[in-house]
């Protein structure tokens, strides 16, 4: 597929998304007032019900700092979430137009998960603008231009990697006649599991060293951490090809599933 | 009264025997919501690891708080989520119509008519989750408190309910309620904590206004101190209140409506 037509599918999906104002604006207040309210009575409860100075690692200014940045960064790597996008296509048949066009499906189907990104991405900026005063007092985390341009292509490549792990999920459509289960599932397990919910530190030694091991960590914990000014540079080049190879990975896995889902497709959708 | 509760025997008939048709359907469905149940008990058993108290309550009491909560979740799950999917669709593509010219309340018919059995099941599972966490909690439940918390239990899942047709029914006049919805979907996080640890204007906000802490929360709190007249009274009579506000919505919102493309 050209670059410039990668683009134009990218800026129609956008342009679709922006067309409902109300909706771009609503969402974007109601979850802003409600996740730092959530954010910030809770962890001011847990420090002062414990006691303790720091939990986990961090202060409370520094978690404060993180659940706004993996709300921030994790709503733009969620953009990548194709929810119902290519069940639908089986289901109704809308696939076939897709088949007939000289361009690859998956390709495709990433364009338009990019133009998703846009709205949200617009959105953590200007919401990220708001939570700037949370940001800056911790003396466990310190946000910098320079961690902030760091950021941008781990959220790049997490976005890729959640794309490609919504896919096989997706394709599963080819056999069963709902899927929609599968993809919230993917959604809790991957906010659980890659750090949305929590900073990994907070879970037991055992547990995060297994975590660690999974590619969830670099859908969410890794991007916020180098937001944060947590990671360092080897480190950081370490994540993003651990996190390119996952994507490797992953988008392998799915290829075969898409070839036998592919044989049985009939166009005529369910 | 009587001929609303056959019509809705009916519509458990129909909900099962289709459910039963889409079988893989049945099954994904029942892993999602346990797997919903373990990544909301392990946010909980984590968060205790770094501390023992949190919003005045232990790690038992908070147990039956987050069970309570399940709960809720798998009774709207069952009961009402699959007609909050539709109703929106049905408003757009016209085919209200088909549901207003029926003798019958159009609110009681679009709310309750599919009832989801394979999310039954999960509202089995839940309930023993419930059963389980209030057995192992080492203080003593009184019997009142106990049969007021089941009262107030099912209570929260009909605010739950009346909560969510506040962002659905202006879908009559947005034509898209996706942000709604998603709205909606956000501010169920405040349900999910307990209410000692909102400043206090912001609790008395979410225990009046937008009484979200009278889902769970305050009946979590009624089981622990005991059924005071004054918390029940503002429980149920703000859920009273919800309602008729919510029906008189309905009402100017079907009034409004002129069929497709509305």
């Amino acid at each position: 597929m050209s670059i410039s037509l990668f683009f134009h599918l990218m800026n129609l999906e956008t342009k679709k998304l922006m067309s409902y104002r109300v909706d771009f604006w609503l969402t974007m207040l109601v979850n802003l007032v409600v996740n730092l309210l959530v954010l910030w009575t809770l962890w001011t409860a847990i420090f002062n019900e414990s006691g303790k100075e720091v939990i986990g690692g961090w202060d409370l200014d520094g978690i404060l700092a993180y659940g706004v940045l993996v709300f921030l960064t994790g709503r733009i790597v969620r953009g990548g979430d194709l929810q119902m996008a290519v069940s639908n296509d089986i289901y109704e048949g809308a696939l076939s137009r897709y088949l007939l066009y000289p361009r690859q499906y998956t390709v495709t189907k990433y364009a338009q998960q990019l133009g998703n990104v846009f709205p949200d991405l617009l959105q953590s900026l200007m919401m990220g603008c708001a939570a700037i005063p949370l940001l800056v007092n911790s003396s466990t985390a310190s946000v910098t231009p320079l961690s902030i341009a760091m950021t941008l292509p781990a959220i790049l490549v997490a976005h890729l990697l959640f794309f490609l792990l919504g896919l096989i999920p997706q394709y599963i459509a080819f056999w069963a006649d709902n899927v929609w289960s599968l993809s919230v599932l993917l959604r809790f397990v991957t906010m659980l599991l890659g750090g949305a919910t929590l900073p990994i530190s907070l879970f037991p030694d055992q547990v995060q060293e297994v975590l660690h091991w999974l590619p969830f960590v670099y859908l969410f914990e890794f991007p916020t951490m180098v937001a944060l000014g947590k990671v360092g540079m080897s480190e950081y080049l370490q994540g993003i090809g651990s996190c390119l190879l996952w994507c490797v990975l992953v988008g392998a896995a799915s290829i075969p599933v898409w070839k036998r889902g592919d044989l049985r497709y009939t166009g005529v959708g369910i | 009264m009587w001929r609303y509760l056959r019509l809705y025997l009916h519509f458990l008939k129909f909900s099962f025997s289709r459910s039963l048709e889409y079988r893989m359907d049945f099954w994904f469905r029942i892993v999602m919501d346990c797997v919903f149940y373990i990544v909301e008990l392990t946010f909980f058993t984590v968060l205790y690891q770094h501390t023992d108290m949190l919003g005045g309550w232990d790690y038992d009491q908070m147990l039956i708080f987050v069970s309570g909560y399940l709960v809720i979740d798998a009774i709207h799950m069952t009961v009402f989520s699959n007609n909050m999917w539709w109703l929106p669709i049905y408003v757009n593509k016209g085919d209200l119509d088909y549901y207003l010219v029926r003798p019958v309340s159009s609110l009681f018919f679009l709310s309750l008519r599919d009832f989801a059995a394979n999310s039954f099941l999960n509202l089995i599972i839940a309930s023993g989750i419930l059963t389980w966490s209030i057995l192992r909690y080492p203080g003593e439940l009184g019997a009142a408190n106990l049969a007021w918390f089941l009262v107030l239990i099912v209570n929260g899942g009909f605010l739950h309910y009346i909560l969510q047709m506040y962002f659905q029914i202006p879908v009559f006049w947005t034509h898209t309620n996706r942000g709604l919805m998603t709205a909606f979907f956000t501010t169920g996080k405040l349900m999910e904590r307990p209410d000692k640890i909102y400043p206090k204007w912001t609790r008395r906000f979410l225990m009046t206004i937008f009484p979200t802490l009278l889902v769970v929360a305050l009946p979590a709190r009624v089981l622990f101190d005991g059924p005071s007249l004054q918390l029940l009274a503002l429980i149920l009579g703000v859920t009273a209140i919800a309602f008729l506000g919510m029906r008189s919505l309905w009402s100017i919102a079907l009034r409004g409506y002129s069929s497709a493309s509305s």
